[in-house]
């Protein structure tokens, strides 16, 4: 019993150095929170809209064609240059892109939009952060992309950047599948 | 250039350390020995050298040094430009090869005719390991290298960091991590050992591991102190990863310390107490790693460097695979030739290792389990304070009590009713005192009871015993008689602090009293029995920071004064940061602890009010342990030196 | 720059540092009813600060956290238990944001083991006591 016993220490030593190099070669991203809603529906919630100042139902947005929806505000600084992207994504015409203006001034949003241009098709004022936490969001910007059947099929956060636009636009071909 | 001579010794101080390893090697004898005090003596002398050298470019600010721009700044008060020396990952591990060095030292001392062989054998090992991270600091953690741009002035300014206790508190963790490479040494040696070679390794390990321990439990205090006075909760220990990572190795080296004694007396637990020296190094180095790899972060912060990871885990990887395999195989050679009954010092010993082993494996379970929930699913969990102190705590609750009446059993079966008659004294006064104490607090709560019972029936037990046997120091055949075993001062000290300790823990977990509230000038409010006015608030300029200030009076129940006290917040420009300084009244029964919010003169400020119960026991119960650390090495080393030497 | 922020990130994490400025719960965020705002601060201190290295949303003072605590007062003046709270938030973040994890098919090894390895050291000291009983014998 002793004798099989004093194998076990270097055993269980293996096994969890070997779990350690795993994490330290994988791909993760520590400091990134898997989404809750991938591969579920949109979730339903009603808002009001920041130009025209109509309700915004989501059931009735949703299922149509792919939609990125994107959580900004013009206090993060990672937004603006974000912008430029969303713009590009915007022009091609694939999707439409959805703007939740979160926790913000709605004046400064709509000079902010004017100054520096508008990839949005419609964009929702979220003054007290209920729409972010009904989406799981804890910190912007971050970007759903949204299939046509209304499914959420990834979440990205942080920027679009140079560095992620092309992998990001592969997610957003793939949602479709 | 100062850092590049500083860089250079690195590199003569990596030959002699290979040159340590190569002698010791070799079928020793007295020729080598006399190159392997050259080579250990050489590698000492580079590696303090080096780390002056570090010292000097923080000193005078120089800035072509990567590591000084990026943890220094003009600024910065001489003292806490010397301290950022280690407050780095790169001169804290330049700061781990200096104390390697120191100890390497030590065990080059204990070279004697009669056991060249094994002290060879140890700094062999030894030399390994000073090799392994002198490598890892050369190649990956290069304190010395320099900056691409030429900088005016460095990044390291941040107040926060400047701190008599954050400062003190690396270096004295890592002699205690340190300390415990040459326990794993001296283990890996004599698990080597031949038959023939009559060595009482346990001897020479001991010194090393009280001297570990010792340092490691006030570096772990004065991290703790650090928190309770900065962090602005009255809270001390949080279960952070970086904390857990402090505390298994303490709670091994504890096993590992008792187990020794074990062996020194009765030639039994070996087994475990290699074991346990090997673990408990491979923890501290384990526990490194997890918190510079970057595998344990939170949500928004970045990876470290994964190579760096990678190359300590390479290393953990030899140096455990060798010497757990080695155990495997040689351990059998040390099994207990004397077996013994339970109820019995020993028996005490065995079964508080055993709790203690397995609050550390909880504690690595609950640090460790959201990484392997990540590896098999694509989830993340979290294992916080709750989960830690619904199981820790139960579990070393029968720890504690052994504790208490462990050290007043003989060894050898001891009889229940002789150790019921040296007992029976603490346990009265544990139960009247509780009971005097419940009149007064009137406090139902179980898990506060529990504590203040556990650590009651520690000091009693070691003070009455240790009253006895200074009074039967007149009589000392009575003593004999009794075949109570003697309690050594380092032992009673340990012991009674950690009773201290408990208390202090108990007080301030259990019958912390908080209260928030907004407050206007003039505006007074009680917590406990004290009256708090909020006299003034007023606008203080510091040397390198603007504050708001706020002035509180503490009146006690018979409306005298007790105290003024004035917490701050700080506005650094340099850094754009802000921060909150509570302040802290202190007495032996409790601290009165304020913290000042945002508000204005119209609405008033938001005032954060603590009353926190027999704190300054904890930071008194570490101290005497400390105390008591440093007389048990003292008496060992006069021991190790009358026998092996 | 990003080595800078690693040194100084790591000095953070070594040093358990919470964020700079501890403003955590404001007085203007209690419930009028001080047992519903108990409730209300024990929940709180169970849930996880996203973005914070390693505290609870009670102690926290980033926006995230305030919105959370807002979020649970009006939930609890709303009528919601406190199991229909933490669904609530774990439906949206994840096991993640709970500093108590759950008691679930994948956490049973996390909350059984501590007891498990509890047995096993009793077995092994009876074992031994048996054994050095038998010898003394």
């Amino acid at each position: 019993m002793k004798k099989k016993l004093s194998i076990f220490p270097s055993i269980l030593f293996f096994l969890i150095l070997l779990s350690f190099f795993y994490l330290l070669i994988s791909d993760r991203n520590p400091s990134k929170l898997p989404s809750t809603f991938i591969d579920k529906p949109v979730p339903i919630f009603k808002a009001k809209t920041l130009i025209d100042n109509k309700t915004f139902i989501s059931t009735e947005e949703f299922g149509q064609e792919t939609t990125l929806v994107n959580f900004f505000a013009t206090w993060c600084k990672p937004c603006v240059e974000e912008l430029v992207f969303l713009k590009k994504l915007a022009s091609k015409n694939e999707l439409k892109i959805i703007g939740v203006n979160y926790k913000d001034n709605s004046n400064k949003t709509v000079k902010w939009l004017k100054e520096l241009g508008n990839p949005y098709s419609k964009i929702l004022i979220d003054s007290n952060a209920l729409i972010g936490i009904d989406w799981g969001v804890y910190g912007i910007p971050e970007t759903f992309i949204v299939n046509s059947k209304g499914i959420i099929k990834y979440r990205l956060i942080g920027p679009i950047t140079e560095k992620n636009y092309d992998e990001f636009y592969v997610k957003i071909k793939e949602s479709e599948k | 250039m100062i850092s590049s001579f500083g860089n250079f010794t690195l590199w003569i101080a990596l030959s002699l350390a290979i040159l340590q390893l190569l002698i010791s090697m070799k079928k020793s004898n007295l020729l080598t020995i006399k190159f392997n005090r050259f080579a250990v003596k050489g590698f000492l002398l580079c590696t303090l050298i080096s780390f002056f050298s570090l010292i000097y470019c923080y000193v005078v600010s120089d800035f072509s040094v990567l590591n000084v721009f990026q943890n220094s700044h003009t600024s910065k008060p001489l003292l806490y430009k010397f301290t950022a020396v280690w407050g780095n990952h790169e001169g804290s591990m330049l700061l781990w090869i200096l104390v390697l060095a120191i100890f390497n030292y030590y065990i080059l001392r204990l070279y004697t005719q009669n056991n060249f062989i094994f002290i060879s054998k140890t700094l062999e090992t030894q030399a390994i390991i000073n090799i392994g991270f002198l490598l890892f600091i050369i190649f990956t953690s290069n304190p010395f290298e320099r900056t691409l741009q030429i900088h005016d002035n460095g990044l390291g300014f941040n107040p926060i960091l400047q701190d008599p206790a954050l400062a003190i508190h690396p270096p004295l963790l890592y002699v205690g991590y340190v300390g415990f490479s040459a326990a794993f040494s001296f283990a890996v040696a004599a698990m080597n050992l031949k038959e023939e070679e009559n060595i009482y390794w346990y001897y020479y390990m001991k010194p090393f591991v009280i001297a570990a321990w010792t340092f490691l439990t006030i570096g772990i205090a004065f991290g703790s102190l650090w928190a309770y006075y900065e962090l602005g909760w009255g809270g001390w220990w949080f279960w952070d990863p970086v904390e857990n990572a402090s505390f298994m190795p303490w709670l091994l080296g504890t096993a590992l310390i008792h187990s020794l004694i074990v062996v020194e007396k009765k030639k039994s637990l070996k087994s475990w107490a290699l074991l346990l020296a090997i673990v408990t190094f491979l923890f501290s180095i384990v526990g490194t790693f997890l918190v510079r790899s970057g595998i344990l972060t939170s949500v928004h912060s970045f990876a470290l460097d994964p190579a760096r990871g990678i190359y300590i885990l390479t290393f953990i990887a030899l140096l455990g695979g060798y010497s757990l395999t080695l155990y495997g195989i040689k351990s059998k050679n040390f099994l207990n030739k004397n077996y013994f009954s339970f109820f019995s010092r020993e028996g005490s010993i065995l079964v508080n290792n055993t709790i203690i082993i397995i609050a550390c494996a909880t504690i690595f379970l609950g640090t460790l389990y959201p990484l392997l929930i990540e590896i098999f699913s694509n989830n993340k969990i979290s294992v916080g304070e709750p989960y830690f102190n619904s199981t820790v705590v139960p579990i070393m609750m029968p720890a504690i009590l052994i504790m208490g009446v462990g050290p007043l059993m003989s060894w050898n079966k001891t009889d229940i009713k002789k150790v019921f008659l040296r007992t029976y004294p603490s346990l009265l006064l544990t139960i009247i005192v509780t009971c005097v104490f419940f009149y007064i607090y009137r406090s139902y709560n179980m898990l506060g009871l529990l504590g203040i019972i556990l650590s009651l029936w520690i000091i009693f037990n070691i003070l009455i015993t240790s009253i006895n046997q200074f009074r039967s120091k007149y009589k000392k055949k009575q003593f004999i008689k009794e075949d109570i075993p003697k309690l050594s001062i380092g032992m009673a000290m340990s012991h009674l602090g950690f009773g201290l300790l408990i208390i202090g823990i108990t007080g301030s977990s259990i019958w912390q009293n908080e209260k928030i509230i907004k407050m206007k000038i003039n505006a007074n409010t009680t917590i406990q029995n004290y009256n708090i006015v909020f006299n003034e608030i007023s606008d203080i300029q510091g040397p390198n920071y603007l504050a708001i200030q706020g002035n509180f009076l503490v009146y006690d129940a018979k409306k005298n004064i007790v105290t003024k006290l004035k917490p701050e917040t700080r506005y650094y420009p340099v850094t754009n940061n802000t921060t909150t300084e509570a302040s802290i009244h202190t007495n032996l029964l409790r601290d009165l602890y304020i913290v000042l919010g945002k508000g204005n003169i119209n609405e008033g400020w938001i005032v954060r009010i603590y009353y926190n119960p027999l704190v300054i026991w904890i930071w008194i119960g570490a101290s005497i342990i400390f105390l008591g650390g440093l007389f048990s090495m003292k008496n060992h080393l006069t021991k190790v030196k009358r026998i092996i030497l | 720059m990003t080595k800078t922020l690693l040194s100084i990130i790591f000095i953070f994490i070594l040093t358990h540092i919470s964020p700079t400025i501890t403003k955590a719960v404001d007085p203007d965020e209690f419930l009028q009813d001080p047992k519903l705002e108990l409730r209300a601060r024990k929940i709180s201190k169970n849930i996880r600060c996203l973005v914070c290295q390693n505290q609870s949303i009670d102690e926290s003072s980033a926006a995230l956290a305030k919105d959370l605590r807002i979020l649970i007062r009006n939930k609890i003046k709303g009528g919601y238990t406190n199991d229909e709270i933490y669904i609530f938030l774990t439906d949206r973040y994840g096991d993640f944001i709970l500093l108590k994890p759950s008691f679930k098919f994948s956490t049973s090894a996390l909350w059984s083991l501590p007891f498990i390895f509890l047995i096993f050291g009793i077995f092994v000291i009876f074992q031994h006591n048996k054994k050095s009983n038998k010898i003394i014998k």
